[in-house]
């Protein structure tokens, strides 16, 4: 025990030297004139301590906002959702489900986007542009929803099911058993329960969805679980919440920011893929996966194609916006990259 | 490492039970309508008959008796609705060759070009102009952002109008393989390059690497010996399960160009009602998962021989 | 870079082998008919089934006892001549000699005999071949049901254990699907010389109908009415109707290749009875679940010959003068009605204020301002954007269902006034008024507006749910949302009918009724006691239950009357306008019209009351161009002349 402390006293006193040595070397760059001159012994200056004023989270930040691609998309991000919630309330907008009629008392359908309909019209004479925003609203909101328990449920799962070897087992068959009950039955199920709706695909998504964020987590720790400073840490008898939240989770950092920044549009494409399947939000609540879907259908004329391209656009620079400043974000998210 | 195998494959099973038990219970809740071509004009008589025939009166357990009987046998049961009086092994055995034919070559062909582009993009960033990357990135974000459903079409539409290809896939024409492969391999080629080009960047930050480069070891070399192996672990764990899940086909594509694989198949059996068919698939196909998990698990212990999946001393 | 230049020479290989395979390739053309088709049958076994996709396959390949001509007039097939005795209830068939039965390569296996129709009765009516296709029989062959219950009795008899029945007597019980123990009902021993369908000789055969029923040649083309060689039957046991080789063949075609999710193709039947009027060689039918997305852009291609236009592409392809003068519609059919109904036993959730709705339902003049609200021209043309009024139909029973001598059934006294000339049950001032009274009466009743509405539509009918949208918008305008609030809401797309109109969980509805037989009777089964459509039998308000008690003994005094045609048939259609005066449903529309572009003539084929026969492609030639819109309406008036 001694001994310990003899070392750390000494090692102490190495970096006082150290420091002192520091401090002298930027007088020397100050003034050239007391070059080499021997420093007096201040008190105050061996009192003080490594301090940097690094903060990774700031330093992350930095990193972050030196990438100007990233940031023209943070932008363009931050005004298509503000946009989403806006547009309703701007004047001159028109209803979602409101169909449009012309002199003759017959519908304005598919009228190519022009100074009154934006966006055009689809097959019975509804307005895209307003039908548009209202389904990046539910998409979005369905994202959000499905990304948070993703994280959430999924991160916490994955961390357990990787480093506690003791739930290994356990996390490994709930993943087996919820993996393989069909998303399609449950989703007919849910509907079948609880009628087709937002709620309900929200409920559907979440079940499932988390399946995929532990795995990959699970995996990240598994390699990363014995490394020497988690071994290290474990013979010190760090308990495990600590070893999760300061050793595993920070370095999983840029992985997981990128994951999830992927979470939310694979969350829309999940909801267009259940759209295309035939189980998804019904055509009197728009949302991207149905338009997506109708406008699938008109792709073989060439005239209607608008009704495919908009809302593929919309949903294109959400899933863009998401990726670029994800993958930024982990980029700047890792230490290394802060040196420079 | 072999306890370890065994053990999973143990629990495994018990896990097969649950996901079949679970799945029986889910099915009778399906309503009963699904039955029937016509259930306006049925009486109870008739709707009796049929749940009767179906199986469907019997108690849960005494279904679940009869599907592991036929289990043993090596039978999977017959088809109710979807070919009706057809055994599933004759409908299953006909296309599963098909979807694992065109899963294979373009999973061979997206794990190559995948990786290739990982590699290549993961390289260009240390470079001036970051062309490799930049390039790379474009299709990744394409890809990711155009939703399946529409890119699948578009290729097809493209294909088939500027190029003339045949819109469908015809067996006697091989030219008419060439678009359903692109459309399969395109999203996995950009997914392994997405998370290569992740990993290596990570990996190319470490320190060892630049021991390594401190070394003097040859820029080449350190990227190949080093920083791919390490970035190769976590991609490694989902190729084992890659390659067996194609024989669960793609949906979108093979409807699109009227490949009769596998693909849709579940989702068609669900909605159509049709129990044995469903808990023959769900059963194939949670095998095929959880073999994959396992294979990708002791997969990433090879390659990376600092992993451990059996119990060791001072672990948690 | 090596790994890159191994890739690129692997692909320049595959593309080099691809283009080679390509350059071996030549199709031949002779009278082939290529189409797509989207959802494969479950099986070829028609006795077993009633689902369109197979029917639609099987009415090619196994002839009826009759067939139509395409004016819609019956003509012998394989009965050469027949004959009811005075009161319609037994007919005789005098079969065509010489018609053989083949297998799936053409050779002949057997002759066609009295028999086959007997083996079919017989298997249809054994509850253990659970065959969707009982329940005509069941209406209408004298002795089937006795066998059927019998069967189902002996078959439900393992399952059962000894309990009691309500009384405390002893007997049989099961355990339904909902856990609870329910008196399995002893069914009385029955057999199969039970059944009225029985072979006289080689070639006569007899049906003993359940009463008299006059328009029993108009049930002959279903499948239940179509003859199996019995030997073969037994031969393939559980295996019939599995693929083609397990199945014989008599009709016009033979169907050589059965590849499911693949393709089938039908084969001009060699040994056919009639060849001269078989025309077309070779249908080849191509799998493709997306055939909706791509058919169009393949006709125009050239690879196929027909393909169906779906409303939301039709009004953008018109537009285009390429696709324009090949685009016609189908021929308008009358087998299927559409009407909204409102429902009288509403069992929806208290949001939607049930108890309400109760009231409001029960008030005529409620009903009438709903019924004189709803204009339907914009409602339809979410189904036909290009002619919404084409199958516009005023009266339950659709005009052109039902002629007797001449004269249509919806021109009787009563639906004369719905269906005369410009008649619209568009009102919006008669609307109004009706709506001051209701709101009158209503608020006298209690009752609290806006009353709230809920329509329901199945989302996997997108042209539902467009409609649902035109009408809610549309009846809000003309009546005010301070009056009615309708609330548009998807059912679930799997188990709709159980989930929302069987179990009264809607308001006010679009609800649909298929005929099962050429008489205006089939058209009152949705409104008879016991149906699962609109539930006015429930009804405890005194005001509607006198309506319907009225309405019931008018229907009950028409099915009376069994052989003056005349006097029924305005019997009936005294009874159906008696709904329609009291404003119990809103007649919509008739069998949807679908566009398309397609080589065949859409006015050679067979036309009857069922759509069956019209999936024959007996009769019909190969075109070297479809019809526009303008040959179509020309043809169509020359075929109507024909028709009427």
């Amino acid at each position: 025990m001694s001994f310990f402390k003899k070392s750390a006293d000494m090692l102490g006193d190495k970096l006082n030297e150290k420091l002192a040595q520091d401090l002298d070397e930027s007088a020397v760059l100050n003034d050239e004139a007391l070059a080499f001159s021997f420093a007096e012994f201040h008190p105050e200056a061996a009192e003080r301590g490594g301090y940097s004023n690094y903060s990774y989270w700031r330093a992350t930040l930095r990193a972050f906002f030196r990438n100007k691609t990233a940031v023209f998309f943070l932008c363009l991000m931050a005004v298509t959702l503000l946009f989403t919630f806006v547009q309703p309330l701007l004047p001159g907008q028109k209803d979602p489900l409101e169909v449009h009629y012309g002199e003759w008392g017959l519908p304005l359908n598919n009228v190519p986007p022009n100074g009154e309909f934006w966006f055009g019209t689809n097959s019975i004479g509804q307005d895209l542009w307003s039908r548009i925003w209202a389904g990046t609203r539910t998409s979005l909101f369905i994202g959000f929803s499905v990304a948070v328990v993703e994280a959430v449920l999924g991160i916490l799962a994955g961390v357990l099911w990787g480093y506690v070897r003791k739930l290994d087992f356990f996390f490994t068959e709930l993943y087996n058993v919820l993996d393989n009950i069909p998303q399609t039955l449950l989703l007919i199920l849910i509907s079948y329960i609880m009628r087709p709706g937002v709620s309900t695909i929200i409920f559907a998504l979440s079940l499932t969805g988390w399946l995929g964020m532990a795995r990959f987590i699970r995996n990240q720790i598994i390699i990363i679980r014995d490394r020497d400073y988690n071994l290290a840490s474990r013979c010190l008898g760090v308990p495990t919440r600590r070893v999760i939240f300061r050793n595993l989770l920070p370095y999983l950092v840029s992985v997981i920011t990128m994951r999830m920044a992927l979470a939310i549009p694979g969350a829309i494409g999940s909801e267009v893929f259940v759209t295309y399947i035939g189980i998804g939000l019904p055509v009197s609540i728009p949302s991207l996966g149905n338009l997506i879907q109708t406008g699938r259908s008109l792709m073989q004329m060439a005239v209607l194609r608008y009704q495919l391209i908009f809302p593929v656009a919309v949903l294109a620079v959400i899933t863009i916006s998401f990726y670029i400043i994800g993958n930024s974000f982990a980029d700047a998210a890792d230490p290394k990259n802060h040196v420079n | 490492m072999a306890k370890y195998i065994l053990k999973r494959v143990l629990r495994a099973s018990v896990t097969l039970f649950i996901i079949i038990t679970i799945l029986f219970s889910l099915l009778r809740l399906m309503p009963i309508e699904g039955y029937f071509d016509n259930f306006d004009k049925v009486s109870s008589t008739e709707i009796q008959v049929k749940l009767n025939s179906l199986g469907l009166n019997d108690p849960l357990p005494k279904q679940l008796g009869r599907f592991y009987n036929q289990l043993l046998h090596g039978d999977l049961g017959t088809s109710n609705i979807y070919r009706r009086g057809v055994s599933i092994n004759t409908i299953i055995a006909e296309k599963i060759p098909i979807s694992v034919k065109f899963g294979l070559i373009s999973f061979a062909l997206s794990l190559v070009m995948g990786l290739a582009l990982g590699i290549w993009m993961a390289y260009s960033t240390r470079t001036r102009f970051k062309i490799g990357d930049r390039l790379g990135t474009v299709l990744i974000v394409v890809v990711q952002a155009v939703p399946a459903a529409v890119y699948h079409i578009v290729i097809q539409f493209v294909g088939s109008q500027y190029a003339g290809i045949p819109m469908l896939f015809d067996e006697a024409r091989p030219i008419s393989y060439l678009l359903p492969i692109l459309s399969l391999s395109i999203g996995n080629t950009a997914y392994y390059a997405m998370w290569l080009r992740r990993y290596m960047v990570d990996e190319a930050n470490k320190d060892y690497v630049l021991l390594a480069r401190a070394k003097g070891v040859p820029s080449g070399a350190i990227s190949r010996r080093h920083i791919f192996r390490n970035a190769m672990v976590p991609l490694v764990q989902y190729i084992p399960g890659s390659i067996l899940s194609t024989l669960m086909g793609s949906l979108y594509v093979e409807s699109l160009y009227s490949i009769p694989g596998m693909g849709g198949l579940l989702v068609t059996a669900i909605k159509r009602q049709d129990n044995t068919l469903v808990q023959a698939l769900v059963l194939i196909y949670a095998v095929v998962s959880i073999l994959g998990l396992l294979f990708g698990d002791i997969m990433m212990a090879v390659v990376d021989p600092r992993i451990s999946l059996a119990k060791k001393e001072g672990s948690r | 870079m090596r790994i890159c230049n191994r890739v690129l020479s692997l692909l320049l290989c595959l593309a080099m082998v691809l283009s080679l395979g390509c350059a071996a390739y030549a199709d031949g053309e002779g009278s082939v008919y290529r189409t797509l088709y989207s959802s494969e049958v479950d099986t070829l076994n028609y006795l077993e089934t009633t689902q369109a996709v197979t029917t639609s396959l099987t009415f090619n390949l196994i002839d009826c006892l009759v067939e139509y001509d395409c004016y819609g007039n019956v003509e012998p097939a394989l009965a050469e001549s027949w004959e009811p005795n005075e009161d319609a209830s037994v007919w005789t068939f005098q079969l065509r000699q010489g018609v053989k039965w083949v297998d799936k390569d053409g050779s002949e296996v057997a002759d066609v005999t009295a028999n086959d129709w007997v083996a079919a009765a017989h298997y249809i009516c054994d509850a253990a071949n659970d065959s969707s296709c009982y329940s005509v029989l069941r209406d209408n062959i004298a002795g089937a049901s006795a066998y059927y219950d019998y069967t189902a009795y002996q078959l439900a008899l393992p399952n059962a254990k000894d309990g009691t029945d309500e009384e405390g007597n002893p007997a049989k019980v099961i355990v339904n699907e909902d856990g609870e123990e329910e008196v399995l009902v002893e069914a009385p021993e029955a057999s199969l010389d039970d059944i009225g369908v029985k072979a006289l000789d080689d070639y006569t055969l007899e049906f003993t109908l359940t009463g008299s029923k006059a328009y029993f040649v108009s049930l002959l083309s279903h499948g239940a009415f179509m003859p199996v060689y019995e030997p073969f039957l037994e031969e393939c046991g559980d295996q019939f109707g599995t693929s083609n080789e397990y199945l014989l063949y008599n009709g016009a075609y033979i169907l050589s290749s059965f590849k499911p999710q693949q393709e089938h193709v039908l084969t001009k039947n060699a040994a056919y009875w009639e060849p001269e009027c078989v025309y077309i060689d070779e249908v080849r039918e191509t799998y493709n679940a997306e055939a909706s997305s791509i058919a169009a852009t393949m006709y125009m291609n050239g690879e196929l010959d027909a393909a169906t236009v779906s409303s939301d592409l039709l009004t953008a392809m018109m537009a285009d003068p390429e696709t324009a003068d090949q685009i016609h519609s189908s021929r308008p059919s009358t087998s299927y009605a559409y009407w909204y109904l409102f429902n009288f036993d509403a069992n929806f959730d208290e949001d939607y204020e049930p108890e309400n709705w109760t009231l409001a339902v029960n008030n005529e003049n409620f009903r009438q301002s709903i019924v004189h609200a709803f204009q339907r021209i914009p409602a339809l043309a979410a189904h036909d954007p290009l002619n919404p009024t084409a199958t516009l139909s005023n009266t339950i029973t659709p005009s052109n269902f039902a002629m007797n001598e001449g004269k249509d059934y919806t021109s009787y006294e009563g639906l004369a006034a719905y269906t005369a000339e410009g008649f619209d049950y568009y009102d919006p001032d008669l609307a109004v008024e009706y709506k001051d009274k209701a709101v009158e009466e209503l608020t006298a009743a209690g009752a609290t507006f806006p009353v709230k509405v809920l329509m329901c539509y199945n989302p996997s009918s997108s042209n539902m749910a467009n409609e649902c949208q035109v009408v809610e918008q549309q009846i809000e305008n003309v009546l005010g949302t301070d009056y009615i609030d309708i609330i548009v809401e998807a059912g679930p797309s799997d188990g709709f009918l159980a989930a929302v109109r069987r179990s009264g969980n809607y308001a006010f509805m679009n609800c649909n009724w298929g005929a099962d037989y050429a008489d205006p009777e089939t058209w009152t089964d949705p409104f008879v006691p016991d149906s699962s459509y609109s539930f006015i039998y429930t009804s405890t308000d005194p005001e509607t239950k006198a309506l319907y008690d009225e309405y019931c003994a008018l229907v009950d005094e028409a099915k009376a009357i069994t052989t003056d045609i005349d006097a029924r048939y305005a019997a009936f259609a005294k009874a159906e306008a008696f709904l329609l005066d009291h404003a119990f449903a809103v007649p919509l529309h008739t069998n949807e019209i679908s566009y398309s572009m397609s080589k065949l003539n859409v006015f050679e084929g067979q036309y009857a009351m069922v759509d069956t026969v019209t999936y024959r492609y007996k009769d019909q030639h190969l075109m070297d161009k479809s019809m526009s819109i303008d040959e179509y309406n020309a043809a169509y008036e020359e075929w109507a002349a024909h028709a009427n």
